[in-house]
């Protein structure tokens, strides 16, 4: 077995192979939240570093050339920013006002929690860029010295909660507007909600895209303060 | 593919109307793109380190092209970065899995921890999606109604 997992290629042609048999089936389906592409490959190519008994260092080693793609992946979420900005500028203080309680609920929920029962200092550092676009709340994983991997499922959890039950949620609570229901989904569950809106509606898609940019953006300055404040 | 590059485009120099971005036609643009936004990564980077700034460089360069966009004369620039950033985009959840791969190692502190994770990530995703939603939907109707008809055909349009 290890013949197989050391050859240089294995790592990049197993994860690309795998994205392509979930992605397929993900259309197929109808986009079902659950069976998001990014929990599939991860669940699949765990399952089978773990029966082949392939050490995690090596896998990383030989699928770099997608970790060195995640920086200019982060440049390009501009573009989204630029084309839906101009429909956010227009009513720029509703948005921002969103966007500040937004956050400040998502975090004194989060610290709320962790410090309730007691986490740890470092998994509150993992949780807390939790409702951060992937790219950049790796990035902000890194500065807060917390652990990249549980940054990064706990993302993709809080991803897959907003493509699953966000729309119903807010359904339920009256939130009709597009821009509204668009913006709220961007803001917790960044890329897979934005995903799941855009089959709603392009408004909805739009202001899902730019509020994931924008909390990005404003995560990126706020967190380590907040982590900073609260671990020391 | 095949063959010479050159002599496949040069009809199109010959019979182009392309004046002043001819040059940059001629290449790849995947790759042009993808150079854009290499530099762009690499300046925020440089910037980052060179002051000392507290704000990571890949969110410079994120700035930086989102103020090459709204600039006029380099709105150009970012549109050559489209045949890159959008299959980046399009793909981006692919460039997590190895990442994410590494919850492996972790799965013990996942579990012992299960209950204050699924309780920080629920309830603030809960709470933050009302709220903002429901927050954003009464300024935003109370703005449409302050501003009244003229704007929504605006919106209608945007």
């Amino acid at each position: 077995m290890s013949a197989l997992y050391e050859l240089p290629v294995f790592g990049l042609a197993l994860t690309l192979g795998v994205y392509l048999a979930s992605h397929g089936m993900y259309h197929r389906l109808g986009r079902p939240g659950l069976l998001s592409p990014v929990l599939v490959c991860v669940v699949v190519i765990a399952s089978v570093l773990q029966l082949t008994g392939m050490p995690y260092s090596l896998y990383l080693e030989q699928v770099a050339l997608l970790t060195l793609l995640l920086g200019p992946a982060t440049v390009a979420l501009a573009l989204p920013l630029l084309r839906h900005g101009k429909a956010l500028l227009s009513s720029a203080p509703a948005v921002i006002a969103a966007l500040v309680a937004g956050g400040v609920v998502s975090i004194g929920a989060t610290v709320g929690a962790m410090v309730a029962f007691g986490a740890d200092d470092a998994l509150l550092r993992a949780a807390l860029p939790r409702s951060v676009t992937s790219p950049v709340g790796l990035t902000i994983a890194e500065i807060l010295q917390a652990s990249v991997p549980m940054a990064v499922v706990l993302t993709l959890i809080s991803g897959v909660l907003g493509a699953v039950v966000g729309p119903a949620l807010l359904s339920l609570v009256r939130v009709r507007d597009e821009r509204a229901r668009g913006f709220a989904i961007g803001l917790t569950s960044h890329g897979i909600g934005t995903s799941r809106v855009l089959g709603e509606s392009a408004v909805s898609g739009g202001w899902s895209s730019a509020a994931m940019v924008l909390n990005a953006l404003a995560m990126t300055v706020t967190l380590p303060v907040v982590a900073h404040l609260v671990t020391g | 593919m095949g063959g010479d590059p050159e002599m496949g485009l040069l009809p199109v120099l010959a019979g182009g109307t392309m004046e002043p971005m001819s040059r940059a036609a001629l290449l790849p643009p995947v790759l042009l793109g993808l150079v854009i936004l290499l530099l762009a990564q690499m300046a925020g980077l440089a910037v980052s380190a060179l002051l000392g700034l507290p704000i990571p460089g890949v969110v410079l360069g994120l700035l930086l092209i989102v103020l090459l966009g709204v600039l006029r004369p380099t709105r150009a620039v970012v549109r050559a970065a489209e045949p890159a950033a959008t299959p980046l985009l399009q793909h981006l959840q692919l460039l997590f899995v190895p990442p994410g791969v590494g919850i492996l190692l972790e799965l013990r502190t996942l579990a012992e921890n299960a209950l204050p994770l699924a309780l920080a990530v629920g309830g603030s995703f809960v709470l933050a999606l009302l709220i903002s939603g429901l927050l954003l939907q009464t300024l935003l109707r109370r703005q449409d109604r302050r501003r009244g008809g003229a704007d929504d055909q605006e919106r209608a349009t945007a």
